[in-house]
């Protein structure tokens, strides 16, 4: 019973990894630009098609592909936010979440379109096995994931918090009209915050791709997670997105395992209303970090 | 500018008579039809396949079969009944959708004088076809394995075995593995995956079978881990998924990370395709299914498997191959019927009865359709991955290899 325990615990953990990369992305962006992105999913989506073609074409292992996947997303997420999401930036919500949901919406087709809905899988010598612990087992791919997604958590708290480009992205969130007055160019640290957020999504989907399939529809079955941790961490907060996916990842594991293999998610959001009926702004707090 | 079209016009029309001429010229130096005054009509089937959207996998690997079976009836000399008639494929893809899949089949029995038609791969579309047509009074043959096609219908003829008949085939298989199969059933919280598991439970005790855990769970998964830690807590010693390929791909490469020793079986459909091996590589090696067709069953089906291979690079997959012997079906039909006439060729079809050639490519070796328009000899055929090919291994006398003890 103990080990069923510790094991669904460690299952869920490692996918709550994945969960975090894609909802810290999600949170990011609204916490600095103020607008909530729901292409997130897709742009793992490329990612993964990144990392898929390098294997199959050049033979690139999924984790080299993370040094293609994220500057080419950064890129994208720079151009996108300096073309499109700047021009719709306003007192305004619905013509933000008008563009990102087209752009969705655009992505999901493209690539239906250039890469038909077919599933594509990427092999590798450590995608099928996994380390054994006494009855416990921990699959390579997933912890190498795993270890990698904190390591980037960590390396976008330490961005924030000690650069100064990084200081000016937590400025120009909390306070733009003083930001501005203090010299920061608020459009410039707009397209770093989107360009990081996307790279955090390329580097999910390169993390993903050694055991998970790509498919035109993939992101949006990490998408739905992002958005609840997102929100359960409280909206634009790093370490509250963080610490969230990583309890949904454990709760669905345990849901799964003690109430049923499709009420997963049922016990994710039963934990997200109980959250949000006790703190209703999230396990943050309130606290906007 | 406007000379330039012009040109291009000019040349195609050149290019389009030299074509013509050519084909003459090839016509009358072969002339493999024996000219009396006009060449025979040629006989029109319709295709119905899925080639674009979620299905269009498999629809492209179907069309690519359809073709090569008109191709090998036509150069054997046609329908000789009919004066040496060619054969004449009109294909229409279906989209993967339901309500394409009606209008389409409308459009195709309305805009062509059709003989016969066969589709479409996924039993919910040929459920519809298979209504147009009946209304329409043109026979459809299908490989399509739902059991509701044989309800209540006079024009659709299904010469291989019936979803009913592949649980009762799977329950079996599990009693190779074990003298005491203990069976975990897990499926997809869908239509598909609570109909056929459904099936699987209410068979079980009539074959002797004891199910340990049935768990349904929410298709598209992420991970399958807490799935599979609950499969080895039941301590079954069989697995039977009734996944789509995306979902079981997850849950064998977990099966392996955990260790758990159990024996597997896929069942049929995205499992029994070359797609299935390319995904999953060495971990597919002993894994089990079920199929209603096998590239390995005899000569002929070895014969046209070897054709197929050389024009697509894959092996002759099971929906594809049954369609090559419906194809032989059709063809018998209009011979014996001697006429393009399909309610003549329906006619023909129900009084079918074949043991040998290409049409009686079927497990078992024998077509003939009774009142329900159902094979009276049809049943499934147990195979498995072995060397990335499927072999066939149950039941004993269609068994073409020894079962992989995994």
């Amino acid at each position: 019973m103990l080990e069923t325990v510790a094991q669904a615990v460690i299952n869920g953990l490692l996918i709550g990894g994945i969960y975090a990369l894609v909802s810290i992305g999600v949170t990011l962006i609204f916490g600095v630009v103020k607008i909530v992105n729901f292409a997130q999913g897709e742009f793992v989506m490329i990612g993964m098609y990144i990392t898929f073609f390098l294997f199959s074409t050049f033979g690139i292992d999924p984790l080299l592909a993370l040094f293609v996947s994220m500057p080419v997303l950064f890129v994208l997420g720079a151009l996108i936010q300096h073309f499109l999401i700047r021009r719709v930036l306003g007192p305004n919500d619905m013509p933000q979440i008008f563009l990102t949901f087209a752009l969705s919406l655009l992505l999901l087709n493209l690539s239906l379109l250039l890469f038909s809905a077919n599933y594509r899988t990427v092999h590798t010598s450590y995608s099928d096995e996994a380390f054994h612990f006494g009855g416990l087992y921990v699959p390579e791919a997933k912890l190498i994931a795993f270890v990698v997604a904190m390591a980037l958590s960590a390396a976008l708290w330490v961005f924030l918090h000690a650069t100064d480009l990084g200081k000016a992205m937590r400025a120009a969130s909390q306070k733009p009209d003083v930001a501005i007055l203090m010299g920061i160019n608020p459009n410039r640290v707009f397209a770093v915050a989107f360009g990081a957020a996307l790279a955090l999504a390329g580097a999910a989907g390169s993390l993903l791709m050694p055991f998970y399939s790509a498919y035109p529809f993939v992101g949006q079955v990490f998408v739905l997670m992002a958005f609840v941790a997102v929100v359960l961490g409280t909206l634009g907060n790093v370490i509250g997105a963080l610490v969230a996916s990583l309890m949904m990842g454990v709760a669905e594991s345990l849901g799964i395992q003690f109430v049923g293999a499709d009420s997963g998610l049922i016990v994710v959001f039963a934990m997200l209303l109980l959250t949000l009926a006790f703190k209703p702004n999230g396990l943050g707090g309130g606290r906007v970090r | 500018m406007k000379d330039n079209k012009k040109s291009v016009i000019a040349s195609k029309s050149r290019r389009k008579f030299l074509k013509n001429a050519g084909a003459a010229v090839a016509a009358a130096s072969f002339g493999a039809v024996p000219m009396r005054g006009w060449a025979a009509d040629p006989v029109n089937i319709g295709a119905l396949y899925p080639t674009t959207g979620s299905m269009a996998q498999i629809g492209v690997g179907c069309v690519a079969a359809a073709k090569m079976a008109v191709e090998m009836i036509n150069e054997a000399g046609g329908i000789k009944s009919l004066g040496g008639a060619k054969l004449n494929l009109v294909i229409s893809d279906v989209q993967s959708d339901t309500t394409v899949t009606r209008t389409e089949t409308d459009r195709l029995i309305t805009s062509n004088k059709l003989s016969a038609i066969h589709g479409c791969f996924a039993s919910a579309l040929t459920l519809i076809a298979s209504e147009v047509c009946e209304r329409a009074k043109v026979p459809i043959i299908t490989g399509s394995s739902s059991d509701q096609l044989n309800k209540g219908r006079t024009y659709t003829f299904t010469p291989f075995a019936r979803a009913s008949q592949f649980a009762k085939a799977q329950l079996q298989m599990s009693k190779l593995v074990s003298d005491q199969p203990k069976v975990a059933v897990i499926f997809e919280n869908t239509a598909f995956g609570t109909s056929t598991s459904n099936g699987l439970k209410e068979l079980a005790p009539g074959e002797g079978v004891e199910i340990v855990m049935f768990e349904p769970y929410s298709a598209g998964f992420t991970d399958a881990s807490p799935l599979i830690n609950k499969v080895k807590a039941s301590g079954a010693n069989a697995l039977f998924s009734v996944s789509y390929l995306n979902d079981l791909i997850l849950i064998v490469r977990t099966v392996k990370q955990v260790g758990l020793n159990i024996a597997i079986n896929g069942g049929s459909g995205g499992f029994v395709i070359p797609d299935f091996y390319k995904n999953v590589g060495k971990l597919a090696e002993g894994l089990q299914g079920v199929a209603h067709w096998n590239h390995d069953m005899d000569d002929n089906a070895q014969k046209v498997n070897v054709e197929y291979k050389k024009r697509t690079g894959d092996f002759l997959f099971e929906y594809a191959g049954g369609l090559v012997a419906q194809t032989y079906m059709i063809a018998d039909a209009l011979e014996r019927a001697g006429s393009a006439d399909p309610q003549k060729v329906r006619d023909a079809l129900s009084a079918l009865d074949v043991s040998s050639g290409f049409a009686a490519m079927a497990p078992g070796g024998k077509v003939k359709f009774g009142p329900d328009g159902k094979n009276v000899y049809g049943r499934p055929v147990g195979v498995q991955w072995q060397n990335a090919d499927l072999a066939s291994i149950f039941p004993k006398e269609d068994a073409r290899a020894p079962m992989l003890k995994t």
